[in-house]
């Protein structure tokens, strides 16, 4: 199990849970470096006040806030301190509210939370809001401290376990009014054809279907660089123009997505390479291996998987 | 309106729907600029080349990817290109899923899709087909030379984007273990926890809760550059509670 990121203790009513915090995400992606290109060596950031011209030792530099006039207010560890919210090592809950009722947009980072300590009480106290909680989809609301910053946080029922995670304020959502929500309502005929459609393409939610081909991809080209290969961009796509005729075009679309359906995806395999996706005939190229799959067009990869 | 970060389509089927995004969310964290202590003056980031101690053009900077001690694999613009795939204008929308079944864990950042200048008509009709179903569509979405796996699904009236996390970026319950309690909880205590649950329940409501910490840190700005006094923090130590019952029957008393 990761280190816990934080430790305190849960406090509901008068009951005081002690819990350590660990991150419910892990990230996958590759990083890179930022090296100078004449000798690949790595690049340095150093700090220089831009006044004096001259390199600044960490010891001499303070964090200023810009006020609108322009001004600005230098703002000390003390000046922070002192603002800083006493309760460091609670996580007070508020209130409950329903998961339901929370729009996703609000989610910020999720992490779980598991009860420390060895004695009975306080694993018997977790055990009891996730039993009381989880029966209800109920969702408590509280806030917390780490790293100096205030928090509010959503605490919830995750598979038998707490599961918290950092909120947005509501200053922090942009209100939707403005957005260009488009043209006119469409008919009632149009409305159930597209609703037929996204019926005909829809499957259960499982999150393992879908791979972070980005990242493959990106393997692939850092495999096929070192080896002194040449990896070139993908020509850009043309942006596809809107449809002229809607109705026609949700008829069409709906006939396929139905055929599609019975025919169980096995379309592609017996037949046409040029049906699929060029997402699909990636994977189908890295099943055969075939060399410098990253960089080809769609074209490309129908052509040169055709051949095998 | 501000500027849209990204323009392109999003397709179902045949309909290509025409937008422009924006961002949902805004962070509105005290941000500081680093200064330096004697002279109140800008702190610049300036690159060096470590080998030869001497500050390198931003053109000189290249991206490389360590595959080795001290070894690495330098990447350029139309290299990291190709990863990113040859779909960078439009998010295909290949399945539809139950918006209620996607867990919160999955959602990453949101955007506002507005409807682009042609097809509008397309745009009304996808974003009132999600909205009656409750569904979200799923499809790949290239944002800045990476490609995302995307939900679209209706949101106050426009249609929203999240990027989403895949599958094993997500931490699975399992991985948290600790050891369960010797004794279950009893009914009555489940009993009386759920009565307080009851008790402290309301509507969610995002503008109810405001960042205190952060109208205390620019309170103490404003204070400071009108050269008053810090304000006196109040402290409020928790109270260790003794037995779970009583505890629970004095939260509700």
């Amino acid at each position: 199990m990761a280190r816990s990121l934080w430790t305190g203790s849960l406090s509901f009513g008068l009951v005081n849970v002690p819990v350590a915090l660990y991150s419910a995400v892990r990230d996958h992606d590759l990083h890179f470096h930022q090296l100078h290109e004449k000798d690949a060596a790595r690049i340095d950031i150093r700090r220089f006040c831009a006044k004096e011209d001259e390199e600044v030792p960490l010891e001499e530099i303070g964090h200023a806030y810009e006020l609108e006039n322009g001004k600005t207010v230098v703002v000390t560890d003390e000046d922070l301190e002192a603002v800083a919210p006493r309760k460091t090592r609670t996580i007070d809950i508020e209130a409950f509210v329903d998961l339901a009722d929370i729009d996703p947009i609000y989610f910020d980072h999720p992490y779980f939370l598991a009860p420390t300590g060895d004695s009975e009480g306080p694993r018997r106290a977790y055990q009891l809001l996730v039993e009381a909680m989880g029966r209800t989809e109920r969702v408590a609301l509280g806030r917390f401290v780490m790293r100096t910053k205030e928090y509010l946080v959503a605490i919830r029922v995750r598979d038998g376990r707490l599961a918290l995670t950092t909120m947005r304020f509501g200053d922090e959502v942009r209100p939707s009014k403005g957005i260009d929500t488009g043209g006119r309502k469409p008919s009632k005929q149009q409305l159930d054809h597209a609703v037929a459609l996204i019926d005909a393409l829809s499957t259960d939610w499982d999150p393992t279907e879908w791979k972070d081909r980005y990242r493959e991809r990106l393997q692939d080209v850092i495999a096929r660089k070192r080896k002194g290969k040449r990896i070139s961009a993908p020509k850009p796509e043309k942006a596809p123009s809107p449809v002229p005729d809607l109705m026609a075009a949700l008829e069409r679309s709906l006939a396929e997505a139905t055929g599609k359906g019975q025919a169980g995806n096995g379309a592609g395999r017996s037949g046409d390479l040029a049906d699929l996706s060029r997402e699909e005939l990636y994977e189908r190229a890295q099943e055969a291996d075939v060399p410098g799959r990253s960089s080809m067009s769609k074209d490309e990869l129908v052509k040169t998987l055709s051949r095998r | 309106m501000a500027r849209s970060l990204w323009n392109g389509t999003i397709s179902v089927g045949l309909i290509n729907v025409p937008i422009k995004l924006y961002s949902a969310t805004e962070s509105k964290t005290v941000h500081f600029r680093q200064v330096h202590l004697e002279d109140g003056e800008k702190i610049e980031h300036r690159r060096f080349c470590s080998a030869e101690d001497r500050e390198v053009a931003y053109e000189e900077v290249v991206k490389g990817f360590e595959v080795g001690d001290d070894e690495y694999v330098v990447l350029e613009k139309d290299e990291l290109a190709a990863a990113a795939g040859d779909r960078t204008h439009v998010v295909e929308l290949e399945r539809f899923v139950e918006a209620d079944a996607i867990d919160p864990v999955f959602y990453d950042r949101t955007y506002y899709a507005g409807a682009g200048e042609k097809g509008a008509d397309a745009y009304r009709l996808l974003h009132d087909a999600l909205e009656r179903t409750g569904r979200a569509g799923l499809g790949r979405f290239t944002f800045h030379n990476r490609e995302y796996l995307a939900a679209v699904r209706s949101h106050d009236g426009v249609l929203a984007l999240h990027t989403m996390r895949f599958a094993d970026e997500v931490v699975p319950a399992k991985s948290v273990k600790f050891s369960a309690p010797g004794r279950k909880p009893r009914d009555r205590e489940i009993e009386m926890a759920g009565k307080l649950v009851d008790s402290l329940h309301e509507r969610f409501d995002p503008d109810k809760r405001k960042d205190e910490y952060r109208e205390a840190v620019l309170d103490m700005i404003k204070r400071k550059a009108a050269g008053k006094p810090p304000r006196k923090p109040k402290e409020q130590p928790p109270e260790e509670a003794p037995d779970l019952m009583a505890a629970l029957e004095a939260s509700l008393a």
